[in-house]
């Protein structure tokens, strides 16, 4: 009993602080969420409007349009991190010479904030300006404008998305595929099964609980992307980029709507939640159960 | 089912060669053993034979097709590894089935053939569960499963029962055998265990450090062994071996050790003076009158039979009798050797005289 006493008290400091930024704050936006505040308006209080917030999500254009690029967005770039991921960690697995150097390289963009990995694609993608539009021009004639062109702006931001995160897809996937056990692989062989079919029956099965969990922290990740974006689109042309991120930050701040943007986050969250949830069941259960 | 020929295979890993030219013919429906100490290059050989390790040099046949440059999954054999290297992700169920799955066999075909290899190995009531959820021998099962369900031209295994308790062992052994009876086709065996070898093999290959050093049937091997290396590794407990010289008195030959003790031999197989090793099995030695004097050591009765250690000078020799035996440590005893018995070796070349 003492020893047990003695490990709360050591464990208190990060519960505390825990609790402090991370419980305090979800459960004040959870709170918000059923309310009306706009602290800039004539009524600045704190309104309890019940379920409206939400009511008003369903038939809210804006926030479906919004919903419906961020689910593009975020399928095109986690599927593309993943595939390219995939066949760099099994390029990695390989010797080559440079291999430690293009290795090291190629995790560089990790390391970068996204606000700065936003500013740099915005400087590369600027018409007449950067570099991307410039060659395109030259080489195949196709004129880039991430202003005017929707489907440019969105192809850009995915493109940047699978820029800036395949690496920790590679760098998790390496891991799994080095942990894998020589032997399945081999009798696999034996058994009579063909490189293809050795990647659906048993590399992939067996590197599954890695998978899933990559496609979690990037899911994560993508849905609540707003700074590279905000820096490089700015969520247009038109509302062409505007992800629930951007969405959010451009209701709550310019608007001050602190009310509805805490129901979107909830929806996203729980959005999340949900899908994870989907991923989860679909890919590691039946293995699990008995 | 069909034969199997290596012929001077070599293998190098870089600039290491571990396998000096071995050639092993293998019959069809033969079930050979290939025996060895640990690291002799048994597991090598196999997974050549497997196609899953390059073949440096020489060529491998399976019924009659060279297969040096043929993939594992066209070589039609089915093997079952020392890990067992089942597929953790995977049911019992699923596991066997496999191999059959892979050559896009009818789900009714599968079902039906992993219920029957199910019930030949008693494995029915385990193939909804995965492997993680079986007992050592229940996967070592399961590995044998996904070999029979095959119907391969060859079984390979790579010392399948050496992770099972003694009893498991031998269980499994008689099982192994029993299928090859039924089944009919070519197995070729690898282990480590002599007993296994013995008891199980119809030719048993004995190899050392990439080499072969005796290929023949078990009691061949027991009886003519053609070196002392075979010669202590088959049969338990192993040969006694004593360093000595043949000498003549009057009209017999004896042999005598380093340390003096005076031995009888077969008459005509050395000549006098030479330097041999001297080798008697302990169950070729009987106890009783007018034998060679021996201090006992130590005796362990097993019950069936009793094993004397005894010693002459400084030589150690070690004798099993079936009788139970009352001496005590210390006790003088006479061995009584036949010398019809006796295996001699040429001291420096180690080979059978
Ligand atoms: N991948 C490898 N690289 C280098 N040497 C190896 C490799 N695999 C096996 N060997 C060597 O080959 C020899 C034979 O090994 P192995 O066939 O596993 O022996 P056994 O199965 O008889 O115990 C050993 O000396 C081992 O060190
Ligand atoms: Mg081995």
């Amino acid at each position: 009993m003492h020893s047990n006493r003695l490990g709360w008290w050591l464990l208190a400091p990060t519960l505390l602080v825990l609790f402090l930024f991370g419980a305090v704050p979800f459960f004040y936006v959870v709170w918000l969420s059923f309310h009306q505040w706009n602290p800039f308006a004539v009524n600045p209080e704190i309104i309890y409007t019940g379920a409206d917030n939400f009511r008003r999500l369903v038939f809210d254009s804006g926030f479906l349009a919004s919903l419906g690029v961020t689910v593009a967005f975020v399928v095109f770039a986690v599927l593309t991190e993943l595939i390219v991921g995939y066949l760099l960690a099994t390029a990695f697995m390989k010797d080559f010479p440079g291999k430690a150097i293009f290795r090291t390289i190629h995790t560089l963009p990790l390391i970068m904030a996204p606000i700065i990995v936003g500013s740099i694609w915005k400087l590369m993608t600027t018409p007449s300006i950067g570099i991307i539009p410039h060659l395109l021009d030259e080489w195949i004639g196709y004129d880039l404008n991430i202003g005017q062109s929707a489907l440019a702006a969105f192809t850009v931001t995915v493109i940047m998305d699978v820029w800036h995160w395949t690496p920790l897809v590679t760098l998790t996937l390496i891991a799994a595929l080095v942990s894998l056990p020589a032997d399945p692989f081999e009798q696999a062989q034996i058994d009579g099964a063909g490189k293809r079919q050795i990647f659906w029956h048993i590399t992939l099965p067996m590197i599954a609980p890695a998978v899933v969990a990559t496609v979690f922290i990037r899911l994560m990740d993508a849905l609540r992307t707003v700074d590279e974006v905000l820096m490089l689109t700015g969520g247009g042309p038109g509302s062409a980029t505007r992800y629930l991120g951007v969405h959010i930050f451009k209701e709550v701040f310019p608007k001050t709507n602190y009310g509805y943007g805490s129901a979107i986050s909830v929806i996203v969250l729980y959005l999340t939640i949900v899908v994870c949830w989907l991923l989860y069941v679909g890919m590691l259960a039946p293995r699990t159960k008995k | 089912m069909a034969d199997v020929k290596i012929d001077n295979v070599i293998k190098r890993y870089g600039a290491v060669q571990v396998m000096h030219g071995v050639s092993v013919d293998i019959e069809d429906g033969e079930f050979v053993v290939l025996v060895g100490p640990s690291g002799c290059g048994k597991s090598t050989l196999l997974r050549m034979l497997a196609g899953l390790e390059e073949i440096s040099d020489g060529t491998v046949s399976i019924g009659g097709r060279v297969v040096n440059d043929v993939l594992p999954k066209e070589r039609d054999i089915a093997m079952v590894f020392q890990s067992y290297a089942l597929y953790p992700h995977k049911t019992v169920f699923d596991n066997i089935g496999f191999p059959l799955k892979m050559a896009q066999r009818s789900k009714d075909e599968i079902r039906e053939k992993v219920e029957h290899a199910a019930g030949i190995l008693d494995l029915t009531k385990y193939l909804k569960r995965f492997p993680k959820e079986l007992s050592g021998g229940q996967r070592q099962r399961v590995a044998m499963g996904r070999a029979i369900v095959r119907d391969p031209q060859v079984f390979l295994f790579d010392e399948p029962l050496s992770n099972l308790d003694a009893k498991l062992r031998v269980t499994m052994r008689v099982e192994i055998k029993e299928l090859h009876q039924r089944l009919g086709t070519t197995i070729v065996y690898v282990t480590h265990d002599q007993i296994e070898a013995m008891t199980m093999a119809d030719k048993i290959v004995v190899m050392r450090d990439g080499r072969v050093e005796q290929i023949g049937s078990p009691l061949d091997l027991y009886d003519h062994p053609a070196n002392v290396f075979v010669a202590g590794f088959i049969g338990s407990p192993s040969m006694n071996f004593l360093h000595g010289r043949i000498a003549s008195e009057g009209e017999a030959q004896r042999f005598v050790s380093d340390s003096g003790l005076t031995l009888p031999v077969p008459a005509g197989r050395a000549a006098d003076g030479q330097a041999v090793t001297y080798g008697i099995r302990p169950e070729d030695i009987a106890i009783g009158e007018g034998g060679v004097p021996v201090q006992v050591v130590v005796v362990e009765p097993t019950g069936s039979e009793t094993q004397v250690f005894a010693r002459s000078g400084k030589d150690l020799i070690d004798a099993i009798v079936k009788e139970r035996l009352s001496a005590r440590p210390g006790q003088e005893i006479g061995f009584v050797i036949d010398p019809a018995k006796v295996h001699l070796f040429d001291r420096d070349s180690e080979q059978h005289l």
